[in-house]
């Protein structure tokens, strides 16, 4: 690595970026909980012990790999769309999928509480029509965090999506299209292999930072929908540095695996598919 | 044949105008609040008025952590943006097989808890005597809004041609121009998308920034100390106002553009 | 593209050299922000300014206050001099050695203070409660909670309630529901027998508790949305929902009653001063009176309560009768076994 460092130059701003705010910092952090005062092992024996803190790290994951999945599937025929129309006009659309972000993820969460409430636009709508004669709790469920969650990590997986699909050549579905494949043939054999990367980045970046969320769990959902960062706001506030940090390993180390994972299974498919 | 196409893509357009919709509506529910004049979100208020707005644009405190915020997303963006281009080029042309460690360790502040971060920093500032430095707040920023830029200018940058950038240098461009002629322009619309990400990475972020600034404060900032004590619906007039000063800026800019064209066509 | 490099860092360099410096004569008060510091700003501040000559600069830190002072202390360089300390952060305070032992010489000369007040390593600036809140308008034919048997009770009162997130204090409330009388409290939860009779307790309640509420502020919105039509909160927080036409009724029997401080960060180079503002912060009367107009979280301040018309005492909860049904919560208890009993609260949660 080291020598990979001296060949480019290039690479020196982010990893001072990287090194002196995120690497050095987090080390000492780590360092000033595992040795406290000497080296020890409690905190991960802590974590192996007790089953609760593995099952929320299960449900974590669980959220996550479905929020993720869900934003594809849904992100890619919007970025589609978008790819579709005349560059001047792409640019707006794109607009358009920034604006939430303008909104803070807090207010964006009372948004939905007015939606879903008991006393809810929903709720009255469907008692309005005679559909249910009791309010039907939507709030603080599984689907009331899943649904908060996809609208906010929605943006980043339809532009990542979007970015990757602006480069490929539409000439190769012309040329496809002119050897006589039909639109939907050439769409699958062409189009999609070659988005597929820039899908499969939106996802795990959607992933990445589901696994990490606390705010809208904590709002929206109820006590057992609560993710590895709630728990580790909780030992935070409690001062407990060395447990924070072993859940904090346990969820980095988690998050990585399963992205290795992710990236195995997205390849696999890719094969399939072409 | 063709039937079968308009009705995809009118099926297409109906999907991406449902999803539009269910991204922004919070817009819907904000924008009401926003007018309401009672001490706190209710919806649909009791009274409508202009309270939240007064409160908001005659509070030197919501001003100044409005125009701080902007000022340091606009920094780090930049900054983001730079160095994680620069990163790209390296990691897909330069590293070689350490490309996947470098990828790795460059994108994992991703998944670390802010609160990581931001007492790790913290207690670098405070040996170093940096603490409440804008400048490491920006620098910050700019880290935790790097593993987006290098993952979204990253699969963009996969897709690119590179036999065009190696025939501009066997056409006599230096390395630089070749570049800047042949790549740079298909890095645009993902590049563009990137600082915009790292702008808002920064505009939203609370905990870091409550960590290292001391007597001022950034819009998260002042959200979060509004939301300690009593909710009121500033929050909501100050979505309101982003967003509509941003949708005007941008349809007014679009109008300006639109005129130069139509001038030239002249 | 290497001169670039080379400008961009020797700029970053510089920058960092130019961090801000806090002059001399300025004592750095940490505060939580919002209407408290808006309070402060006017009624305590120019008061310590006037009397010593010295600036205060106002920090508010809420969330990370106990994770920022405990970085400073142990980096041996405190940023604060003087900062607000909750009731649940003292103990936490204390047993991590984060706070200067009060010097009541300095801060209550003539004695003053009544005992509850003068506590070692802060002096008491407020209390407050933790009390059921309950939505009037929404609870069956106007009926109303008086003890925490009624909050266990759903058939008399059906519909959805909350509780703070968190063992504290609702182990005392099932406990005090389950018939245990308010001197006992600490002593059955000091037995294993008893926390898992208050656990029991609260497993009969939990099917109507749909959401546990993890800041005061999303208390209210869930009240003020009619999501749940009882809910604690700390009792501050009730008046801007009857303001906004919402009918609370606070329960204060059964209340915890809590106490915040004024602590000094340990090894702060400004010791002389902070103590000053601490006496100025704990015996101004005057002040005390005028913050109260702000927010119903009274000090002790002498003749502080008799001197207040009768409206604004009885929201208060060092009011006689308010304070009559409540316990004082044993925040030492709760830094003691914290760790356990959340461990046990998480898998409790998840069952």
């Amino acid at each position: 690595m080291i020598a990979a460092l001296k060949r480019s130059v290039l690479i020196w701003p982010a990893m001072l970026l990287i090194v002196a705010l995120y690497l050095v910092p987090s080390f000492d952090v780590i360092r000033s909980s595992l040795f406290d005062p000497d080296l020890t092992t409690r905190h991960i024996d802590r974590l192996i012990d007790r089953p609760v803190f593995m099952t929320v790290f299960w449900r974590t994951v669980q959220t996550s790999l479905i929020v993720a999945f869900a934003g594809a599937l849904i992100a890619w025929p919007v970025a589609y769309f978008i790819n579709a129309q005349p560059r001047r006009s792409q640019f707006l659309l794109i607009f358009l999928i920034f604006i939430p972000l303008w909104m803070s993820v807090l207010i964006r969460s009372y948004a939905w509480l007015v939606v879903l409430g008991r006393d809810g636009v929903v709720n009255s709508a469907m008692l309005g029509m005679g559909l249910t004669t009791e309010p039907v709790q939507m709030l603080f469920t599984p689907a009331a965090v899943q649904l908060a969650m996809l609208q906010i990590l929605l943006p980043i997986q339809i532009v990542t999506t979007y970015g990757a699909m602006t480069e490929i050549d539409l000439d190769l579905m012309r040329a496809a299209r002119i050897l006589g494949a039909r639109q939907g043939q050439a769409l699958r054999r062409v189009f999609i292999p070659l988005s597929f990367d820039g899908a499969m980045t939106g996802m795990i970046i959607a992933f990445m930072l589901s696994m990490g969320f606390f705010i809208t769990p904590a709002l929206l959902g109820g006590p057992r929908d609560r993710m590895l960062g709630n728990l580790i706001e909780v030992q935070v506030a409690q001062l407990n540095w060395g447990f924070a940090s072993a859940l904090g390993l346990l969820l980095l180390f988690g998050t990585l695996g399963c992205v290795i994972v992710l990236r195995f299974c997205g390849r696999m498919a890719l094969r399939v598919l072409k | 044949m063709d039937r079968q196409r308009t009705l995809g893509s009118v099926l297409l357009s109906a999907w991406f105008w449902l999803i539009v919709v269910f991204m922004v509506f919070p817009i819907f529910v904000i924008i009401p609040l926003s007018f309401g004049s009672g001490d706190l979100l209710q919806f649909p208020p009791q009274q409508y008025g202009l309270r939240w707005y007064h409160a908001y644009i005659n509070d030197p405190l919501w001003m100044q952590a409005t125009w701080l915020s902007f000022k340091i997303a606009l920094i780090s963006g930049v900054i983001a943006t730079i160095t994680g281009t620069m990163a790209v080029i390296a990691l897909e042309r330069h590293l070689g097989r350490s490309r996947v460690a470098f990828t790795y360790l460059i994108t994992s502040p991703i998944i670390v808890p802010h609160i990581f971060i931001a007492l790790g920093i913290f207690i670098f500032a405070l040996r170093n005597g940096l603490s409440g430095s804008q400048m490491l707040l920006i620098g910050a920023h700019a880290m935790v809004a790097l593993p987006f830029v290098v993952l979204i200018i990253g699969a963009s940058y996969r897709q690119i041609d590179p036999t065009i950038e190696r025939a501009a240098r066997v056409l006599g461009a230096g390395p630089m121009r070749a570049f800047m002629v042949a790549t740079f322009p298909s890095l645009m619309p993902a590049g563009v998308a990137a600082f915009v990400f790292a702008f808002f990475v920064s505009f939203d972020e609370l905990i870091i920034a409550q960590f290292l600034l001391k007597g001022t404060e950034t819009l998260p900032m002042r959200i979060w100390a509004n939301l300690q004590l009593d909710i009121s619906p500033t929050v909501a007039a100050v979505a309101s106002l982003l967003i509509v000063v941003t949708t005007v800026a941008m349809a007014g800019a679009e109008i300006l553009r639109r005129r130069a064209t139509q001038k030239l066509a002249d | 593209m290497q001169r670039l490099l080379r400008t961009t860092a020797v700029g970053v360099t510089a920058s960092m050299l130019m961090s801000a410096a806090v002059s001399a004569d300025t004592l750095v008060l940490s505060t939580s922000g919002g209407v408290v510091a808006e309070a402060t700003m006017k009624y305590f501040v120019p008061a310590f300014e006037k009397e010593t000559g010295w600036k205060v600069q106002q920090v508010s830190a809420e969330g990370t206050r106990m994770a920022e002072i405990e970085a400073m202390v142990r980096a041996g360089n405190p940023v604060w001099d003087v900062s607000e300390i909750s009731a649940s952060n003292y103990p936490i305070g204390v047993q991590r050695g984060l706070l200067e032992e009060v010097n009541y010489e300095l801060v209550d000369p003539e004695g003053l203070l009544p005992e509850i007040a003068r506590a070692k390593y802060g002096v008491v600036t407020a209390s407050y409660s933790t009390v059921l809140m309950q939505n009037t308008a929404k609870s069956p034919e106007g009926k109303l909670m008086t003890t925490w048997a009624d909050f266990w009770d759903t058939e008399t009162f059906p519909g959805p309630r909350s509780l703070r997130e968190g063992p504290e204090y609702n182990l005392e409330f099932a406990l005090l529901a389950d018939g245990v009388a308010i001197d006992d409290l600490y002593t059955v939860l000091a037995t294993p027998e008893g926390i898992d009779r208050a656990f029991d307790k609260l497993g009969e309640i939990r099917e109507s508790i749909p959401v546990w509420w993890t800041s005061g502020a999303q208390s209210v919105q869930l009240l003020t949305d009619g999501e749940v039509i009882y809910a604690t909160n700390y009792n501050g927080r009730a008046s801007a929902m009857v303001k906004a036409g919402i009918p609370i009724s606070i329960m204060w029997n059964g209340g915890a009653l809590h106490t915040t401080y004024l602590g000094i960060v340990k090894g702060t180079k400004n010791l002389e001063a902070a103590h000053a503002y601490l006496r100025v912060r704990a015996t101004n009367t005057e002040s005390q009176r005028e913050y109260l107009n702000f927010l119903p979280y009274p000090g002790s301040a002498p003749g502080l309560l008799e001197s207040l018309p009768q409206e604004v005492a009885e929201q208060l909860p060092t009011y006689p009768a308010n304070l009559a049904g409540q316990y004082v919560a044993n925040e030492e208890f709760w830094a003691a076994n914290i760790e356990a009993l959340r461990e046990r609260w998480d898998e409790w949660l998840l069952e």
